[in-house]
């Protein structure tokens, strides 16, 4: 905690890399501030140092790696992933829950993948799809690169704001022709948080389901992955309205402590998460009915 | 009872401003980003104050550790409670309970000894910038023995409750029962008693701005100057006087460009004198700016209302029976516990029952304290007459429009005077709640329902009726009826008004103008409005009740038409024809017979020939005038009742909502209002005040409002908790007007202001409930949340979560 | 290998005017503008990113102020609403249609709504109701219940298309 900070705006990722490590727990890493400022603004947060990553050209650019995965860097604005030719091609999931998240145009221009993955905040839009769409990350930690799986991430708070890993990119493998795709939010209102949220993927073979990813959010204080549940209910069968509701049933009691807050309470949360499970699942078979 | 001026309800003749869509500099200044509001001055020397407030509902303070706070380089001072109340007198209470046969809390500016609310100010830290003042107030260390705390309505009137005000023998501020004919004999011969708890939240206006005080001491003259969010500068100035001991004369206080107020900008706030005090002790200047999560401590509007409709089985209103209970939070010299009296009062808003047995409970808790909120206690009426209402209708299977419609006060009975006093001034209530009806397509939207919910979702109806006196007068407070205006033409025939009266943001300067410019025949270009400064512009009472207009304009056009006589003295000596040959337009005075003279040269003559064509009048060309409306009665009559409002604003509101079963969002179709404030000045700025506070009701009946956890902590505090609409929450509002003219107000002005909060917020309701009839439930619990109605449609009372 | 400091120096483009400040880190851009600048059009409502109060330019999109962190942005073109206007003082066609509609009461909102419907109408010239609601969803307004705010954007826009309506 300080009243005077200090500041500094490493030119290359290593340099970065270093000064977060020779810091051990008095540095913060910041870059749109978007999640970071209104701690600060609130004195909820005081950090010693500020490590500003916006200048890294490392952490920049949506490419396709070698690999054929499409790779965000993490410092990609949510605008970018709304508007960007190849994640709306390739990732429509992810361009389409990026229009939802909160804040308006001007935190969508400023908000980064990074920022908004780290603050692993049970209620934002970006990681739900994510998880879905089975993504890596890539982080650097010292001189060490690490790649793993969003979900262990996700399963690892250490990698919350103030810890000195640096999430680099965002590496996902592109969806698949013909697979379906959807995006539920539930909010209370136009300027709530979301309530419940569900990222569908499914593939359809004659009107049977043949595969299901489901990952439930903003009911707990992790995501839910649902896609065993989904898939034994549903693999191999149509996805008609009994399904639906034994998808809902099933996906609420995953829900083992559901939040509690002001986005709304406990029991109306676990079942909102089946709801929008529900709903995901059905837009997702519709959409790839169509495709 | 003072007269009435047969003049005052009359149009100018000349002009035509007045109904047009005018804009004016006032409009502009925001848009370019040049208005300034109050945190926008700075001065040298500026110093910055931070508040270290407690964390504790209720405890008492053991001590209070400055030492941490001292040690913060550019600190310059901090004080605890204690020592601030060696400097500071209590504050006067805005409306003190004890005036109406309440009873009177000593509010002191901080805590002393003993903290009574989450929130309270225990201790104050001023240092060279804000944010060195916000950490050094984090090092103050308090040590307090916390105590159980009362919460809840149901937790005040235990019969152990502890005691929120030490001394008193219960929690109780103000009891008052509104009792009319015979009310228990109408309930025994009635056919139907059809009773409805309603529970109405906390909830809060929240402006955009919050609030900021920067006061500046003179030490040449050993005054002070406050700059600040004042909706009454010149009543503030008097309680500033009181508390610090000084006289008013060396006070002035400036409300420049206010962010929205709504009620919360009226004075009483510890901060006010706090600020002054310490500009004082340091001789410099201290600003203060409300945090967001401070602002969010104000509340206001909490009541739970036990009612009982006696019916016959035609569906005439018999009798009302409302035993209702308000938590006003902790006591504060702000005006908001005064509310619970007004709700009272409105009883029983438009409906013309006679035999009422009406009681109010304005109790005090360990919440933090209310303010004054847009509609002021009114709104709460129209929600628990309304709901109340659409519940018998549903019980006893009568039309809710039709049971409306034959419980109305008829438009021929005006002036009539209600159950508790008031005396209305005119309305044509059945044919606003037709005209709303109409304006939404009632008979299509209840064709679509008849065919069934689809994919889930149900349709539901709803209107309600707000009836919303204006322009209030409290006897013995500074809740005035009237209000003053100067008016000045300067030698270039430029127009000042000076008005007693100041806007929270509303546009009554541009309403103001365009009276004045149509009285004194002259574009509106040329006139200026200032408010808001105790300085420069006459005693008033500034800004509240929807009263800005009535008598801001009121006396603005007794004014401009005591020197528009000035100038044409002058101009009929200047051209030697008579008063009457005169006609003055667009800035000419035609003297009729081909010759005429510029209203500037009139004004240079009127200055500079006082020994000749102007040795007619009495230089310069200024007048102040007071517009006090003669149908406010305080000489109280055998029943005691005195009528303390002018008008008598009043609208239907009727809308369409759609209710996702699974999931129990409510979703807006389409919302109409039929809205009678009298003539109508400026249609922008109604429309303006109407969609406003018909966004204000509907956020408060299904998102806004103020959470605490069972320990008596605020849970809500900021915007991620605070849900205030969005403009996709936001119908189109159809607005259709249905003014029947106030007699006794200028040109028939009923005020704009506050009507719609608790109309639309009803209308909501009876539409949501109407929804869940497949369901057989119906819920006057607000805010409708999803999560509650998702709970009241599948069983789940439980499960519709809940705060203290 | 970069030095911590205690202050950063900054070099922006503010309304077409050049400034090199320094700026203490962890200090929002609203309070430099305001405080450092004195550009006091950018208003403080709440501080979390949530009203839309103090919105501004930042390279050309906007952004909230007060979430934005100062030192974080060493060289930036920064518009605020002062800047809104031609250089002749005239209202800009936008502000114009905002000002004709009522579009504001009270004001203190005017740079989330303002900004908000500039960048929206620079990529949809002709938007829906939705689109409009859509584009100030990062504002609030506690005045006017979005009425007359949707109408001075429909008016700015067909005041964009035909800029020479006489």
């Amino acid at each position: 905690m300080s009243l005077y900070p200090s500041f500094a705006r490493p030119r290359t990722l290593a340099d970065a890399a270093t000064l977060l490590a020779s810091l051990a727990s008095g540095g913060v890493v910041i870059a749109g501030g978007q999640e970071l400022m209104p701690s600060i603004n609130q004195g909820v947060l005081a950090p010693e140092v500020y490590v500003d990553i916006g200048g890294l050209a490392e952490l920049r650019g949506i490419t396709e790696t070698p690999e054929g995965r499409v790779g965000i860097g993490a410092l990609t604005v949510h605008r970018e992933l709304q508007t960007d030719p190849r994640v709306r091609a390739q990732l429509p999931l992810l361009a389409h829950a990026a229009t939802r998240a909160g804040g308006g145009r001007q935190v969508h221009n400023r908000g980064t993948i990074g920022g908004n993955l780290v603050a692993q905040h049970p209620l934002y839009d970006i990681a739900p799809p994510l998880l879905a769409l089975e993504a890596e990350v890539e982080w650097v930690k010292g001189r060490e690169t690490v790649r793993q799986p969003l979900a262990a991430m996700l399963a690892d708070s250490r990698h919350g704001l103030g810890s000195e890993a640096i999430l680099t990119r965002v590496l996902v493998v592109p969806m698949a022709d013909g697979l379906g795709w959807a995006y539920e939010k539930l909010k209370a209102s136009g300027g709530a948080y979301g309530s419940a949220n569900a990222a569908a993927l499914v593939k359809l073979k004659e009107g049977r389901v043949a595969a299901v990813r489901l990952v439930v959010g903003a009911v707990a204080d992790r995501l839910i992955d649902a896609s065993e549940a989904a898939a034994a209910l549903l693999v191999g069968r149509r996805f008609d309205a009994e399904a639906g509701a034994a998808l809902a049933g099933a996906v609420s009691a995953l829900v083992a402590a559901p939040l509690s807050d002001a986005q709304g309470p406990g029991p109306w949360r676990q079942a909102m998460a089946g709801v929008v499970a529900q709903r995901a699942l059905a837009a997702a078979v519709a959409r790839a009915g169509r495709g | 009872m003072a007269d009435r001026d047969p003049g005052m309800s009359a149009a100018p003749a000349t002009g035509g401003y007045v109904g047009r869509a005018v804009r004016t500099l006032e409009g502009r200044a925001p848009i370019a980003g040049a208005a300034r509001y109050s945190s926008d001055f700075s001065f040298p020397g500026q110093l910055h104050a931070a508040i270290v407030r407690s964390p504790h509902a209720r405890a008492r303070i053991l001590k209070v550790d400055l030492s941490g706070a001292r040690k913060v380089a550019g600190v310059v001072l901090a004080m605890d409670g204690r020592e601030v109340a060696a400097h500071l007198g209590p504050i006067p209470h805005y409306i003190d309970p004890a005036t109406f046969g309440g009873k009177s809390a000593e509010v002191r500016t901080m805590a002393v000894d003993h903290v009574w609310c989450y929130g309270q100010p225990v201790a104050v830290v001023v240092a060279a910038d804000r944010r060195t003042a916000r950490w050094a107030a984090s090092r103050v260390q308090v040590a307090y023995e916390v105590e159980p705390a009362v919460l809840t309505v149901e937790d005040a009137i235990a019969p152990d409750a502890p005691k929120v005000v030490p001394g008193f023998d219960d929690n109780v501020i103000m009891a008052v029962p509104f009792r009319n004919g015979d009310p228990d004999a109408a309930f025994a011969r009635a056919d139907h008693v059809v009773t409805t708890t309603v529970r109405i939240h906390r909830f809060s206006t929240q402006p955009i701005e919050t609030r900021c005080y920067n006061a500046v001491w003179e030490e040449e003259t050993e005054s002070l100057t406050l700059y600040g969010t004042a909706q009454n500068p010149h009543p503030l100035r008097h309680v500033l006087a009181k508390v610090l001991g000084m006289p008013e004369g060396r006070i002035r206080v400036h409300a420049p460009a206010i962010g929205g107020a709504f009620g919360m900008k009226m004075h009483g706030h510890p901060e006010e004198s706090l600020v002054c005090l310490l500009a004082k002790l340091l001789r410099r200047p201290v600003k203060w700016v409300e945090s967001r999560e401070e602002c969010l401590l104000i509340g206001a509007r909490e009541q739970v209302h036990h009612l009982e409709l006696a019916l016959s089985k035609e569906g005439d209103l018999l009798a009302l029976r409302d035993r209702f209970f308000a938590n006003t939070g902790a006591p504060s010299a702000c005006p908001g516990w005064g509310m619970a009296f007004l709700t009272g009062l409105t009883m029983p808003g438009p409906y013309r029952v006679r035999d009422i047995d009406v009681t109010m409970t304005a109790l005090v808790t360990n919440k933090p304290s209310w303010n004054a909120a847009r509609g002021y206690g009114k709104e709460a009426t129209a929600l628990a007459l309304e709901l109340a209402l659409d519940e018998a209708a549903r019980r006893l299977g009568f039309d809710p429009a039709e049971l409306r419609i034959r419980n109305f006060v008829p438009a021929d009975a005006f002036p009539y005077a209600s159950p508790t006093g008031l005396q209305y001034d005119s309305g044509d209530y059945a044919g606003a709640v037709r005209k709303a009806m109409a304006a939404i397509g009632w008979d299509e939207w209840r064709a679509r329902q008849a065919e069934g919910p689809r994919e889930g979702r149900y349709l539901g109806l709803g209107i309600a009726y707000e009836l919303t006196p204006e322009g209030g007068a409290l006897p013995g407070t500074m809740v005035a009826g009237y209000d003053s205006s100067t008016v000045r033409v300067a030698p270039d025939g430029s127009v000042r008004v000076l008005t007693g009266v100041t806007t929270p943001g509303t546009g009554n300067p541009t309403g103001i103008a365009q009276i004045v410019a149509d009285e004194l025949g002259c574009p509106i270009e040329w006139i200026s409005v200032v408010q808001g400064d105790t300085t420069t512009c006459p005693y008033g009472f500034g800004n509240y009740s929807g009263r800005s207009t009535i008598v801001g304009g009121g006396s603005a056009a007794l004014a401009a038409r005591a020197v528009r006589a000035q100038m044409e003295a002058v101009a009929a000596a200047m051209l030697g024809v008579g008063v009457q040959a005169l006609r003055l337009s667009d800035g000419v005075f035609d003297g009729g017979d081909g010759r005429s003279l510029a209203f500037a040269d009139v004004a240079w003559a009127a200055y500079t020939r006082a020994y000749d064509v102007a040795s007619c009048i009495t230089p310069p060309l200024e007048a102040q005038a007071t517009f006090r409306p003669p149908n406010i009665r305080h000489s109280p009559d055998a029943e005691g009742r005195i009528n303390p409002y002018p008008s008598y604003s009043n609208a239907a509101y009727a809308t369409v909502v759609e209710v996702d079963s699974a999931t129990g969002q409510v979703k807006l179709l389409a919302f109409a209002a039929a809205h009678d404030c009298g003539r109508v000045i400026n249609p922008l700025l109604v429309e303006g005040q109407a969609c406003g506070a018909i966004a204000f009701g509907l956020g408060g009946a299904l998102m806004e409002e103020i959470r605490f956890d069972a320990g008596g902590h605020q849970l809500t505090r900021s915007f991620m908790d605070y849900v205030m609409p969005r403009a996709e929450d936001m119908p189109g509002v159809t607005l259709v007007h249905h003014d029947s003219p106030n007699p006794d107000t200028y040109m028939g002005l009923k005020g704009a202001g506050e009507a719609g909060v608790g109309g639309s917020a009803a209308a909501v309701v009876n539409a949501v409930n109407d929804a869940l009839r497949p369901f057989g439930v119906a819920i006057h619990d607000l805010p409708l949340s999803p999560a509650r109605v998702w709970a009241a449609i599948h069983g789940r009372s439980g499960a519709a979560g809940g705060a203290a | 290998m970069d030095d911590l400091a205690q202050s950063v120096l900054v070099q922006w483009r503010v309304n077409g005017v050049l400034h090199e400040l320094d700026v203490l880190p962890g200090l929002s851009l609203l309070d430099v503008l305001r405080e450092q600048l004195n550009l006091t059009g950018t208003h403080m409502g709440c501080m979390t990113g949530h009203c839309g109060a103090c919105t501004v330019m930042i390279d050309g999109r906007i952004a909230k102020s007060c979430i934005a962190q100062a030192a974080t942005l060493p060289r930036a073109e920064i518009r605020t609403i002062e800047g809104l206007m031609g250089p002749d003082g005239r209202l800009s066609p936008v502000q114009q249609a905002f000002w004709d509609e009522a579009g504001f009461q009270c004001g203190y909102c005017a740079p989330g709504m303002l900004f908000s419907a500039i960048e929206l109408l620079a990529e949809t010239p002709d938007p829906t109701d939705a689109e409009i609601d859509s584009a100030l969803a990062g504002s609030l307004c506690r005045c006017t219940g979005y009425q007359s705010l949707r109408r001075a954007v429909r008016a700015a826009a067909r005041a964009l298309k035909d800029p020479n309506p006489d």
